[in-house]
């Protein structure tokens, strides 16, 4: 196409502007048909001067006369100068991406807004947000924009690219040439100044005060062109006069951001916080403890638990189950220790019948309470152990006191008294009505149920220590005054020996059970083929068993209740066949046999009547307290007359060992009267079972073969088995194992060492281990 | 004796506690950190048996039992011991061997921890994520409308007034007769509420106290922190830092008559003083300071004796009317400053409020009201007052704040509204709503407490043992074993941190609004919600 001569097109026809889309029109098609340069008369129309790609590669130049409406040059192209001569308005050189744009005169606000490339040469100010949003797309050289006077507010934010220089002329005393708060935001670019600038964002910007000579070099180079354009060359040696008046800012990277200068909390709780509170902040003066911080793993002082080794602080439940007191734990331990002969010893300490009761007679409380049970397992079987009693060797007697106590009565109580008191030392007397020592052992209780001999040998064992034994004795209340006047004390150990009757009609073809069995024993008694037992307690049932063996074909036991009977008794009535039926209630005992209230007549030929036994107390001094035919005594059996006790059934009926354990109260009392000691008994408090670990014992033992499995098995409750678990489980290895000066030994955990995780409490097998919250530091 | 497996109504297995241990026997090290951190010994070394059978191939043989013996953790489960969710085990374990999980169903524990007949009594929250707050949405964004503002960019000055601003011929009048003028005191708008020297352990208190003066000091925010009532160590009464405080004062008066003897020590006025009738947590509930928790140095600041029960009774003891109570205490405690420090009341959120709120705008003393809610936190109180007791924030400061425009003083008496606000992490949105709502400042503990210093509650029953005086991360534990596991100067670094970026969200929450000279208070044409009914009793956009 032809290139043309200049064209003028005005923006306004007949005196009406003509619309921007029109002008646009035609300035567009003068540059399509051949026009370079194209002079406007403008009438404010937008965007003047952009877009004008139609020339290819042709410079093209547009003049700008009159008024220049809003985004002058917008979108220009680098082929296109648009001069405007005269003010620009709003965001002259928007988007600009390559022209020239010239203005002879302000420009405001939005000057060079979103340039990616090109020039804006202003000649005079520039609005607010000046160089905002501009950008340098490395393809192309970075824009630039030229401000002869000064700058706006908010002059270049979010500016992300290109140059600006603001010569600040007439502004000489300003104090911001770029207005306020330039640079907010600000990523790219720089900005020459010439001038003050007292705020930027220094957080986006580093201001430059002394050119590099580089920048120097091309500020004064481009200088010239600047003026040069706009028409003002002469004044660059002014301008240019004193390279100190000129200052550069940079956007900073964003490494080079500086983090924001603030004191830190450290010093300005040290020089600020404790000098305004003084050392040790709020609290200082009201507390003197440390309040350094301190982690969540402690030890020594700052532990929140401690543990502790409490070796024999509770007993084992065999142990406070027994009414003997025995400690049965303690004998296993014994034994596991291969001390055998020690731990059948020990008990004579504590009982006369370790075989007879504790092998044989005895329902073993111990063992019906011991821990084992809580997972189904079998207890030790201290039965073993009691048999193998029978040869213990009895300890020695402290030496004589002289002091003179009569025991009442030869059975179960009376001799467990009169062993204590003789082993203490003091001189005992024995009175029995009977022809022979031992009650209802020897008496009445089927020969069945224990081997003679082994009676035979512990009374003997028993008698040899005992000088005093007065045999057939009969008592009565004189001799009770004589005895009590020659004695320092006398016990009451008569026992129960007067069978209770039933109050119905022909009572007297009865036998009562007391009388039955003492015959029974004396191989004397007789039955019939039917038998019929009134009482169906365990009594009732060694009546049922011994009538099984004198002969019986069938024993029916009655009761008014389900009966009490338990143990080896039932066991062995319930084996021989014996039936139990209640509730009865008798109505009459007939030559047929019972008659019961419901009409029912029990055939039987032999009745036997088992409802209890009475104590015979006619020798009794009317001065003692008796309640319901029994002695009253205290806690530890003294009747109402201080220089007399009473144990065993006289007092209530009860278990042989129940008769054992009263005896030794009772002679330990009057051993502290005698001796004028004040001792305490206090009862230790039994273990809690949830204690002891038996996941630590084979479950599946059914029965146990000897002794020393048994000790084995024994979880051993509440004693330490020194078996070094809590060493070896302790995390922080705190425990050790520290023999004692005296034998023995205790384990202790190192305060420094120890975290207080209680792995020790959980991992002990036998629960001596205690954990307990430390004491409160303040 | 009780055989194994016997049952008790309340024997409870793992199962049916509301959290399970988790613990995994192939990584466990055996290390006893876990047991040892655990804070209510919910954890135990047990000791385990196990079985195999071994069974020669083709029966040749008997087979035979083989037993060993292995120890691990077990979780106890009696009330007193039953896991609180804590979690402390899993931070101390080397090996991520353990963890408690929450119960996938309603558990059985809470039939019965009223074992002697002692209902349940715990601190922390309701236990509820409901948030009516975290629903609100602002919906003005004024992009062309108004000028837009960037939040990162622009200037903001998020101030408010706490104090009685008169009406301008008022306050020209009093300014020209020499008058009295009403103090008032330009702070920040999210304000620390009472939490107390006592319930709080000292670490914490003081960490809090620390991280407001630098926030002053050093941060340019003049923010602002109540004491709570427990009273107020001498030195910080007798030091600069008082005018960052709000005094708190409440039914048991601790503490009082130590802030009374250095009245005359002070350098500077506190900034405010609270008077406390009601806690929005536990409405009607008095608070007790148990026993164990009243040591040598809470006894000193609240000046009782040593190890003995504080109880804060739920009433004052001689205000038997709203005229008379309020005007009492407003008198006396505006004297005690010679009427140039701003005394208002607190009070639980409660449908009488506005009872309240007509009195003390009849009261030329009153600085204004604050209202708490019913989603606050608390260090003690009974389970049922927490879950049960106490009314919604939202519709009772919305409702206070439209009486005060009805009778055209809502520029005048500043209200103050907390409660729950940002308990599920939300604060700013949950600030900005309560301002626009119609408060002038909004008052937090609990987030505070959980972003300060760790707090480990939730609102899913998680710890919430504030009352026993076994927190595990030492904010409310007096013991110094608990309380020095927190440093007071991580407390504080973290409390500025808060404010720090509080201050970003609510900027960029009233920025798209176009306010940056004045806080938006009551502004509840920015707020819309997609419930029609709330929209309705809020009286803002109903927006789907």
């Amino acid at each position: 196409m032809k290139k043309r001569e200049a064209i003028k097109i005005t923006g306004g026809e007949n005196s009406v502007r003509v619309d921007s889309r029109i002008l646009e029109e035609r300035i567009q098609k003068a540059v399509a048909d051949g026009y370079r340069h194209i002079e406007v008369t403008a009438q404010g129309q937008h965007g003047i001067g952009g877009r004008l790609w139609r020339a290819h590669h042709d410079k093209v130049k547009i003049d700008v006369l009159g008024t220049s409406g809003q985004r002058l040059g917008a979108m220009g192209f680098p082929n296109t100068v648009v001069e405007a001569f005269g003010p620009a308005s709003d965001d002259v050189g928007w988007l600009n991406a390559g022209a020239q744009i010239i203005v002879h005169g302000n420009a405001t606000n939005g000057a060079a807004n979103a340039m990616a490339q090109g020039k804006v040469y202003i000649d005079g100010d520039v609005g607010a947000r000046a160089m905002t949003m501009t950008k340098h797309n490395p393809r192309f050289e970075p824009p630039e924009l030229w401000v002869f006077g000064k700058a706006g507010d908010s002059f270049a934010e979010f500016m992300a690219g290109g140059i600006a220089v603001v010569c600040g002329a007439g502004a000489e005393k300003d104090k911001n040439v770029l207005g306020y708060r330039p640079c907010v935001g600000m990523v790219g670019g720089k900005i020459f100044f010439r001038g003050e600038q007292e705020y930027c964002s220094a957080q986006d910007v580093q201001l430059v005060k002394n050119l590099p000579d580089e920048e120097w070099g091309w500020l004064q180079e481009n200088l010239k062109i600047f003026l040069q354009a706009i028409g003002k060359k002469y004044l660059f040696e002014q301008l240019a006069a004193r390279r100190a008046d000129w200052q550069l800012l940079l956007a900073r990277k964003p490494f080079e951001k500086p983090v924001r200068e603030v004191r830190p909390l450290t010093i300005y709780r040290k020089e600020v916080w404790e000098n305004e509170l003084g050392k040790g902040g709020l609290i200082g003066d009201l507390t003197s403890l440390d309040r350094t911080p301190i982690g969540l793993i402690t030890t020594g002082t700052l532990r929140r638990y401690v543990p502790s080794w409490e070796n024999g602080k509770y007993l084992p439940p065999c142990q406070a189950n027994c009414p003997t007191g025995i400690p049965v734990q303690k004998r296993w331990e014994l034994i596991r220790n291969g001390k055998m002969q020690e731990a059948v010893n020990l008990a004579l300490e504590y009982t006369p019948f370790p075989a007879t009761v504790c092998g044989y007679l005895c329902p073993n409380l111990c063992m019906q309470n011991c821990t084992r049970h809580l997972m189904n397992m079998e207890s030790v079987d201290v039965a073993l152990l009691g048999k193998a009693s029978l040869h213990a060797e009895a300890p020695a007697p402290l030496p004589p006191t002289g002091r003179k106590i009569a025991v009442i009565g030869g059975g179960a109580a009376g001799l467990s008294v009169a062993w204590q008191l003789r082993l203490r030392g003091h001189e005992v007397a024995i009175v029995e009505n009977r022809k022979r020592l031992g009650g209802k052992i020897t008496e009445a209780i089927p020969a069945s149920r224990i081997p003679s001999e082994v009676v035979a040998h512990e009374i003997a064992r028993i008698a040899k220590s005992i000088r005093h034994i007065n045999l057939n004795a009969a008592l009565h209340k004189e001799k009770f005054r004589k005895l009590k006047n020659e004695n320092d004390f006398i016990v009451i150990a008569a026992g129960a020996s007067q069978p209770r009757q039933l109050n119905v009609p022909g009572m007297e073809k009865a036998f009562t059970a007391l009388d039955f069995l003492r015959q029974s024993k004396q191989g004397c008694a007789k039955v019939g083929e039917k038998v019929v037992i009134i009482g169906a307690g365990n009594v009732g049932c060694d009546a049922a068993s011994e009538a099984y063996r004198l002969g019986a074909k069938s024993v029916i036991l009655v009761d008014v209740q389900k009966p009490a009977s338990f143990g080896a008794e039932r066991k062995q009535a319930e084996a021989a066949g014996a039936r139990f039926l209640w509730p009865r209630f008798t109505k009459a005992i007939t030559a047929r046999g019972v008659e019961l209230t419901s009409g029912e007549i029990l055939l039987a030929d032999t009745v036997i009547v088992a409802v209890g036994d009475m104590p015979d107390l006619s020798f009794l001094p009317e001065e003692i307290a008796t309640e319901r035919g029994f002695v009253l005594v205290d806690e530890n059996y003294a009747t109402s007359d201080p220089q007399v006790y009473a144990i065993g059934d006289a007092v209530r009926p009860g278990l042989l060992t129940d008769a054992i354990g009263a005896g030794r109260i009772a002679s330990r009392t009057i051993d502290d009267i005698l001796k004028g000691a004040s001792r305490t008994y206090d009862k230790l408090p039994p273990i809690d079972y949830h204690k002891v670990k038996l996941e630590y014992f084979d479950p599946r033992i059914g029965e146990f073969a000897d002794t020393s499995s048994c000790a084995a098995n024994c979880a051993s409750c509440g004693a330490c088995r020194d078996c070094g678990m809590c060493e070896e489980i302790c995390p922080q290895k705190a425990i050790s194992r520290q023999p004692q000066p005296a034998g023995g030994f205790t384990y202790v955990a190192d305060s420094e060492r120890c975290i207080g995780c209680g792995f020790c409490v959980g991992a002990c097998p036998t629960g001596v281990w205690e954990l307990a919250e430390n004491e409160p530091l303040e | 004796m009780e055989p194994m497996g016997c049952l008790a109504p309340s024997e409870l297995s793992v199962k049916d506690l509301p959290w399970q241990i988790h613990w995994s026997k192939d990584k466990c090290t055996l290390c006893g950190h876990c047991t040892a951190v655990c804070p209510v010994r919910a954890i135990e070394l047990g000791v385990h048996r196990k079985r195999a059978l071994t069974v020669p191939l083709n029966l040749g043989e008997k087979p035979g039992n083989l037993f060993s013996v292995f120890h691990g953790i077990d979780q106890r489960t009696d009330p007193a011991h039953a896991c609180v969710g804590c979690g402390m085990c899993t931070l101390v374990c080397p090996n991520g061997a353990i963890i408690p999980v929450h119960t996938d169903e309603i558990d059985k524990l809470r039939f019965h921890v009223n074992v002697n007949g002692e209902a349940r009594r715990r601190g922390g929250r309701r236990n509820s994520s409901d948030s009516l707050l975290d629903k609100i949405k602002f919906v003005r964004i004024s992009m062309l409308t108004d000028p837009a503002l960037d939040a990162g960019r622009h200037e903001f000055e998020l101030r408010t007034l706490l104090g009685r601003v008169l009406p301008p011929e008022e306050m020209l009048r009093v300014s020209r007769e020499n008058g009295w003028m009403p103090p008032v005191r330009e702070i920040y708008p999210l304000i620390i509420g009472g939490m107390s020297f006592g319930a709080l352990s000292p670490s914490m208190w003081e960490g809090l106290q620390l991280g407001v003066s630098y926030l002053n000091e050093e941060m340019n925010m003049p923010v602002r922190i109540s004491t709570g009532e427990g009273g107020c160590p001498p030195r910080l009464l007798k030091s600069r830092f008082l005018q960052y405080v709000i005094l708190q004062i409440a039914s048991g008066y601790f503490g009082w008559d130590e802030i009374i003897h250095n009245l005359p020590l002070m350098k500077e006025d506190p900034c405010a003083i609270e008077i406390k009738y009601g806690q929005g947590a536990k409405p009607g509930d008095g608070g007790l300071l148990m026993w164990y928790k009243v040591n040598k140095l809470i006894a000193a600041i609240r000046g009782v004796p040593q190890g003995i029960n504080l109880p804060s009774p739920p009433t004052h003891q001689t205000k038997y009317s709203i005229e008379e109570a309020v005007a009492k205490m407003i008198q006396s405690m505006s004297m005690a400053w010679g009427f140039r420090v701003p005394v208002y009341p607190k009070i639980s959120a409660t449908s009488t409020a506005m009872a309240v709120l007509n009195n003390l705008t009849r009261n030329p003393y009153a600085a204004g009201l604050a209202i708490d809610g019913e989603d606050g936190g608390t260090g003690a109180a009974y389970h049922v007052s927490m879950n049960s007791m106490g009314h919604p924030i939202a519709s009772n400061l919305r409702d206070a704040y439209l009486t005060l425009v009805k009778i055209g003083k809502q520029n005048e008496l500043p209200l103050l509204a907390g409660g729950g606000f940002g308990k599920n992490g939300n604060l700013a949105a949950n600030a900005a709503a309560l301002i626009m709502l119609g408060a002038s400042g909004v008052q937090t503990g609990k987030y505070i407490m959980q972003a300060a210093a760790g707090c480990l509650g939730s609102e899913s029953d998680r710890c919430n043992i504030c009352n026993i005086g076994l927190c595990p991360k030492g904010i409310t534990s007096q013991d110094p074993r608990l309380d020095r596991r927190l440093d007071p100067e991580k407390v504080a670094q973290r409390l500025v941190d808060v404010f720090l970026s509080f201050d970003t969200e609510l900027k960029k929450i009233v920025a798209p609004l176009g306010r940056s000279t004045s806080l938006p208070i009551g502004m509840s044409d920015a707020l819309g919600i997609a419930d029609a009914d709330a929209a309705k009793r809020l009286n803002i956009n109903y927006v789907l």
